[in-house]
């Protein structure tokens, strides 16, 4: 069957999630005719529950589950075996994309994460370069980024409490933030019996701890309401629309300008390129049938795997081994973040950690990114450690049962009678690097439903840095939780292998100058294709010790921004 | 092109219907429209009545009635497998199923009679070397016992709609104060008690009183 040739638009955006859904916003503003090619569909918010079986076992919030069907493959060396492959992917196809079920915490990462590579051979010398990271400088410093910061908390709408304005600084707030022009547009989420007492024990520490950052209206925004607390929010989307997914912000405001078509259940398979190397069009399917949409521009703006995948299998005769990837580099500097930790704790009280929500939390910052001297530790990099609500009654009930009880019978119902509504996890998020064993490819074996091979990650397992850093941090979370009264501390003996499917992946696109070790510029366009510009995680050449959105949403404003200043010069 | 938009946008769209047919914003008045209008069908089984006999002697021992309430097959836990596996979970049925045949087959060359047939005890000896990996006749019976386990946690503290959780027992036991749409700041305290808010997210359907009369209709 032919394809349909669709009428030719200025840019077409590859997926509507948190990233392609902020970039349509500058564009359509500009005056710009854009397509928006999503895999998945709106959703109505009135579909959304509060239910463990539904969002976090089964992970049915999605509308299509293109993700799953291109599930990743994993293994963790060129020569080792392949992981067991998974069949739920951590992400999810929407108009609105992850956005609509993430955790909606948002972080600006600090001025150390965009120049690592100097600041760490600056403090400690050369050699205090993790062994086999290809890690380099950001081409972008914080202060380049800084005015898209502020954007995004804006229009997008983030809860917080500054802790550096111009420099100065504020202990209610993060006072090791990177400074920040202005107050966040919305007060932090407010605390919870538990998230107090944890801040409380912190500061008993001597450490300086504060609410973490959140897309999350702490009151009415833009005639949205607050959050109501109510306890899914993770892997669940907000029946009041108080998350501010991508959906229900900067979406829907470029829909007002008209000039924003949604191409929904679109299964995008190919960026098209001419023989002289600009791209002209991106070709998909949709209820069996191809389509084409010829574009100016292109924005690829899935999700990390996928960029790369489409890239590597968009091959034509200007790019015989993928698309913009003359220079070798798509796929490489791949790196999930290291998150998790591992460390849960038991309490001799209630602690009332039902509802809320993750992003309504006491972060301790004290530890993460450079922040303290390292000089003694043997690693690189740090952590932030995150005390937050929300627990679910089957997870409550799958607790550890810490030495005291066995894991079934009579003393069991006992244990987990007493204790269920008595323990919490925490959440360590750890700086992690790119590795030159770490990358994504095209899996030679196992194809998706379409014919096309599948994305393939190689972790390169265990990285020595990351897993020092993880287990300071482990620690650390033993003593908070300690300092707050617990009877009991679980910490894992190690810091776990290397993350496998995340829903913090990096690169495969990095953002550089140097054509030979990145695959975008400092703007996000592609070093080989002028009219390709990349968004997402994937440009991303560090991670931080944070969430990604808030930067990647920068990122992707900034990318758009440009477009619209040089439209006048984009060929074709 | 697969039917890619299966059973999970389907319910959405049924459900939606539901809610803008009746024009409110909240659940709690849909719920009491729909709870009464719904004929209490019960839903589809998979499992033979002896295979369900065994689950049942099995889930049993796991988490028994005792002083502090009802116990796994009290509370639902293998009517929600069974019922699971004749649905969402239809996929690993043969395996299960397998697993059941397994257990059966070890009381019976252990013990000399069915699984189900056994006392507490033996059943719980059983179960243990299961547990321990020393049972005889599975390929992997600390799998199977862990598989059990697993599912028999989701049908008690489950939402009553996926056929579990009768009369909401399992999150009374570890205290889970409900579904609420929304909670305020005193319902995240760490002192005073909550009011348990006992109601399923899915009012609409048959499952959503948790099997009991009616459940608080209340909103708080």
């Amino acid at each position: 069957m032919a394809a349909i040739n669709l009428k030719p638009v200025d840019v077409a955006v590859i997926g509507l999630g948190a990233a392609g859904g902020v970039a349509v916003l500058p564009l359509t503003r500009a005056g710009l005719k854009v397509a928006g090619l999503e895999a998945g569909t709106w959703m109505d918010p009135h579909s959304f529950r509060p239910d463990e079986i539904h969002n976090n076992v089964r992970r049915l919030v999605t509308t299509i589950p293109k993700a799953n069907r291109e599930m990743p493959t994993i293994r963790d060396s060129a020569t080792g075996a392949a992981r067991p492959r998974g069949s739920i992917h951590p992400m999810m196809n929407a108009v609105g994309g992850t956005s609509i079920h993430y955790w909606a915490s948002h972080w600006r990462l600090k001025e150390w994460d965009f120049k690592a590579r100097s600041e760490i051979i600056k403090r400690y010398g050369g050699g205090a370069i993790p062994k086999g990271s290809t890690l380099e400088d950001w081409p972008i410093t914080y202060d380049d980024l800084e005015p898209y910061y502020d954007i995004v908390e804006h229009e997008v709408g983030v809860s917080g409490k500054a802790g550096n304005i111009q420099g100065k600084l504020d202990p209610a707030g993060n006072i090791f933030e990177a400074p920040r022009r202005r107050e966040y547009p919305m007060p932090p989420l407010r605390g919870s019996g538990y998230t107090d007492m944890m801040a409380k024990a912190a500061r008993d520490l001597g450490w300086h701890p504060f609410r973490g950052p959140a897309a999350i209206n702490s009151q009415e925004y833009r005639g949205r309401p607050g959050c109501a607390f109510h306890g899914y929010c993770s892997a669940g989307g907000c029946h009041i629309s108080a998350k501010n997914s991508t959906a229900v912000t900067t979406i829907p405001e470029a829909q007002k300008t008209k000039n924003l078509t949604i191409f929904e259940r679109a299964d995008v398979r190919r960026i098209v390129a001419d023989s002289d190397g600009k791209v002209s069009g991106v070709s998909y399917v949709r209820d069996g049938q191809e389509y084409f949409q010829p574009a100016k521009v292109v924005l690829l703006a899935s999700y990390t795997y996928e960029n790369s995948r489409l890239l590597l299998l968009s091959k034509s005769k200007a790019y015989p081994n993928g698309l913009s990837n003359n220079h070798g580099q798509v796929g490489r500097h791949y790196f999930a973040h290291h998150q998790g930790g591992g460390v849960s704790a038991l309490f001799p009280f209630d602690i009332n950690v039902w509802y809320g929500a993750p992003a309504q939390s006491t972060v301790v910052d004290d530890f993460a990114d450079d922040n303290y001297d390292h000089s003694s530790d043997g690693f690189v990099g740090g952590t932030t450690l995150t005390a937050a609500t929300e627990m679910h009654p089957i997870e409550a009930a799958s607790m550890d049962t810490y030495g005291r009880g066995p894991s079934w019978g009579s003393k069991w119902k006992a244990f987990v009678r007493e204790n269920a509504a008595r323990w919490n996890t925490c959440y360590l998020q750890t700086s992690s690097f790119p590795y030159a064993t770490s990358f994504l490819d095209l899996d030679p074996e196992v194809r998706d439903p379409l014919g096309d091979p599948v994305c393939r990650v190689t972790t390169g397992g265990g990285k020595a840095n990351e897993q020092q850093a993880v287990q300071f941090a482990q620690k650390k979370m033993e003593e908070w939780f300690r300092a707050a009264g617990a009877i009991e501390v679980r910490r894992p003996s190690g810091a776990g292998g290397a993350p496998g499917l995340s829903t913090h992946a990096y690169g495969g696109t990095r953002m550089g100058d140097n054509p030979y070790t990145s695959v975008v510029d400092k703007w996000g366009f592609s070093h080989e294709a002028p009219n390709l510009g990349v968004l997402g995680g994937s440009v991303m050449g560090t991670s931080g010790a944070r969430n990604p959105t808030e930067t990647v949403q920068a990122l992707a404003w900034r990318t758009a921004e440009r477009l619209v200043k040089n439209w006048k010069s984009i060929p074709g | 092109m697969e039917p890619e938009e299966g059973r999970n946008t389907r319910a959405v769209s049924r459900r939606t219907l539901i809610a803008s047919a009746a024009l409110v914003p909240a659940w709690v008045p849909v719920a009491a429209l729909t709870a009464r209008a719904q004929p209490a069908v019960a839903p589809a089984t998979v499992l033979s009545s002896a295979e369900r006999k065994t689950l049942e002697a099995f889930v049993d021992r796991l988490v028994p009635k005792d002083e502090f309430g009802p116990g796994a097959v009290e509370c639902g836990a293998a009517n929600y497998i069974d019922v699971q596996l004749a649905g969402a979970l239809a996929a690993e049925k043969t395996n299960f199923v397998a697993g059941l045949a397994a257990i059966d087959a070890f009381a019976r060359k252990s013990q000399d009679a069915g699984f189900a047939e056994l006392g507490p005890e033996k059943r719980d000896a059983l179960i243990t070397a299961m547990e321990g990996g020393s049972a005889e006749g599975f390929a992997n019976s600390r799998a199977v016992f862990a598989r059990i386990r697993r599912l028999t946690l989701e049908g008690m503290f489950s939402d009553p709609h996926y056929g579990g959780n009768t009369n909401f027992a399992g999150w009374d036991l570890i205290r889970y104060p409900g579904p609420r749409l929304a909670v305020g700041p005193e319902e995240q305290s760490m002192t005073g008690s909550i009011k348990p808010y006992r109601r399923s997210a899915w009012p609409e359907s048959p499952n959503a009183g948790g099997g009991a009369t009616g459940g608080s209709n209340g909103r708080h």
